[in-house]
């Protein structure tokens, strides 16, 4: 262990500094920059419907998602009824599907089907742009600088710390604050997401984690189904949700809210 | 043209005289414009929101009669986005469809978005546009029967169901207006027009049916113009129609309880003290919009022609109470 009270000292060729941070830093965030503009090259828009079939699966489910959002606001008892049944029955007997023949079969295989294939292309890609910079630039930081101790903070850590700042440097007795050369490429690596929002603006594709969530949530896109999802499973969790709906209508009562909140400021 | 625009108009008069000092101003903004932008390069200086901009001249030069302007607009938007863009064929038949002189013209027109159809099925623009030549061609059954089938494959566009239930209710099929412009709120519940325009066509409907339908019409109508009130607090229309719908109300109470007794009234939540006051609270309101609004009428230029109604509807009363 470390003597208590002892500061270490390491004598370090200042030129370390110059030659090592700087260069990580510059080449992680010129990456960044880099990556960001080659998705939007190479991002391609989702495909709109091809036929109108396809146009009405794929907003059927959407009109039942609004129906149940917005029915409070909007929708009497009865007619909240007749368009609960309508939905209902036709999520159950499949009329909003594209080819009904097909229901019940289980979903085609993505990597066979074409549509679901170029879907899990456009994925793939996002994944390589990342993957692919990320394995160059560690394997490059392994061959030059490992090994080298480039920083010391100004302030004491415990000795967690060790395994997250002195990566590839493989001394116990070493004082938590120095910093290795790959722990700074790990530490930039997660750290210049801010940056990045600075230099390329907010929704910039060089911040992964935005690009992570949006694979999560693709319902923010004109397609609600991923590839290779059965749509006709999600119309019977629509139609099982729609069922248990309670509806109450804001609609009644309407009156007086208008009389308290707006007549109320007048005296009559 | 895209779906899920909130201030959809929905048979409000549209401002002529703000469209036409716009358009006024097209020769302008195009050549500053023209002047920028050689025709190669795509990223030419200029910012997506031009490009609105663009579209809107395009209607208001339209509106105005100036179809070289217009042209100009169409081509400055093909030339950015490519002569096949759906939007941009949209715009392109609008224009024809604008300029054209006679009947054999519009036909041609449908023969050619029949044309694009067939290509691509899905051509949303190209759909609604011949919906809209449709009708102009006054053929409102072919009208309604392809926009139901444009709603079909996409139920999600508040737009087109507005138009829907304008040719329903141009046809007198009142409740189905009614039904469709039910969809068009589930999509944009907090649109106060389309709330305004529900309350009116339920009014009119009661006006011609009687007894218990006239009744729950009626209450339902007060229902939607006063909810189009509390989402927008000086809307003039919302306004008028929960005058009009009260006072109709109240006087169908008051026959019905000479003639029956307490059948319908004791039902209703709306008893002749809270319709007494909704009636007082649309007045004044209406009062204090009329005054605020003709005194500086330079704002509300556009909207002369409600104000005239709401002044003529508040005088009406007003010499009937006396």
């Amino acid at each position: 262990m470390a003597l208590q009270g002892v500061e270490q000292t390491i004598l370090r060729d200042p030129a370390l500094f110059y030659w090592i941070v700087f260069p990580i830093t510059i080449v992680m965030i010129l990456t960044g920059i880099l990556r960001h503009y080659a998705t939007v090259l190479m991002n391609n828009p989702p495909k709109p419907a091809s036929t109108l079939a396809e146009s009405r699966e794929r907003l059927g489910l959407i009109r039942g998602v609004n129906l149940r959002n917005n029915c409070h606001a909007v929708l009497s008892k009865e007619s909240f009824e007749m368009r609960k049944n309508y939905l209902v029955s036709a999520y159950q007997s499949g009329a909003f599907l594209k080819d009904p023949a097909n229901r019940g079969q289980p979903p085609a295989n993505p990597m066979t089907d074409p549509a679901g294939m170029e879907a899990m292309m456009g994925m793939m890609k996002g994944n390589m742009m990342m993957m692919i910079p990320q394995t160059l630039i560690m394997s490059w930081i392994n061959a030059f600088f490992s090994g080298f101790v480039i920083l010391k903070l100004p302030f004491p850590l415990t000795i967690r710390f060790k395994s997250m700042l002195q990566s590839g440097v493989m001394t116990r007795d070493l004082d938590v604050r120095w910093v290795s050369s790959l722990s700074w490429y790990f530490l930039n690596l997660f750290g210049l997401q801010s940056v990045f929002g600075f230099i390329l603006g907010s929704d910039n594709a060089a911040s992964h984690m935005s690009q992570q969530m949006a694979s999560m949530n693709p319902a923010a896109g004109i397609n609600p189904f991923q590839p290779g999802q059965d749509p006709d499973k999600l119309y019977q969790n629509e139609a099982e949700n729609l069922e248990v709906m309670e509806h109450f209508c804001i609609l009644d009562g309407v009156e007086e809210r208008v009389l308290r909140h707006y007549a109320g400021r007048k005296s009559y | 043209m895209q779906t899920n625009t909130p201030d959809l108009e929905v048979a409000n008069g549209s401002n002529l005289v703000a469209a036409f000092h716009l358009a006024q101003r097209a020769p302008l903004i195009l050549r500053r414009q023209g002047n920028m932008i050689p025709h190669t390069s795509v990223n030419s200086g200029k910012n997506p929101e031009d490009y609105g901009v663009i579209e809107q001249l395009l209607f208001s030069c339209l509106q105005s009669g100036d179809d070289k302007s217009a042209l100009l607009c169409t081509e400055e938007l093909a030339a950015r986005f490519g002569v096949t863009d759906e939007k941009v064929t949209g715009l392109r038949g609008l224009y024809e469809e604008a300029t054209a002189e006679n009947r054999p013209t519009l036909e041609k027109c449908l023969q050619k978005y029949d044309l694009m159809l067939s290509e691509n099925p899905v051509n949303l623009p190209i759909l609604k546009r011949r919906v809209a030549l449709l009708r102009s061609l006054s053929r409102p059954a072919d009208a309604i029967s392809s926009l139901i089938n444009l709603l079909d494959a996409v139920p999600t566009d508040a737009e087109a169901w507005c138009e829907l239930a304008d040719l329903y209710y141009s046809q007198g099929m009142s409740s189905q207006a009614a039904f469709c412009l039910e969809e068009a709120l589930l999509i944009v519940p907090n649109a106060w027009n389309i709330h305004a325009f529900l309350g009116e066509i339920l009014y009119s409907n009661a006006l011609s049916s009687d007894g218990e339908d006239s009744f729950s019409l009626l209450e339902g109508s007060i229902h939607r113009f006063c909810r189009s009130i509390e989402l927008c607090t000086d809307y003039l229309r919302g306004l008028y129609g929960l005058i009009l719908a009260t006072l109709l109300l109240k006087k169908n109470q008051h026959l019905d309880k000479h003639s029956e007794g307490p059948s319908a009234q004791t039902r209703s939540p709306l008893t002749s003290k809270i319709l007494d006051e909704l009636t007082i609270f649309a007045r004044e309101r209406l009062n204090e919009i009329v005054k605020s609004r003709t005194s500086n009428h330079l704002i509300w230029k556009g909207n002369q022609g409600e104000l005239i109604a709401a002044k003529e509807l508040l005088d009406r009363l007003d010499s009937s109470t006396l």
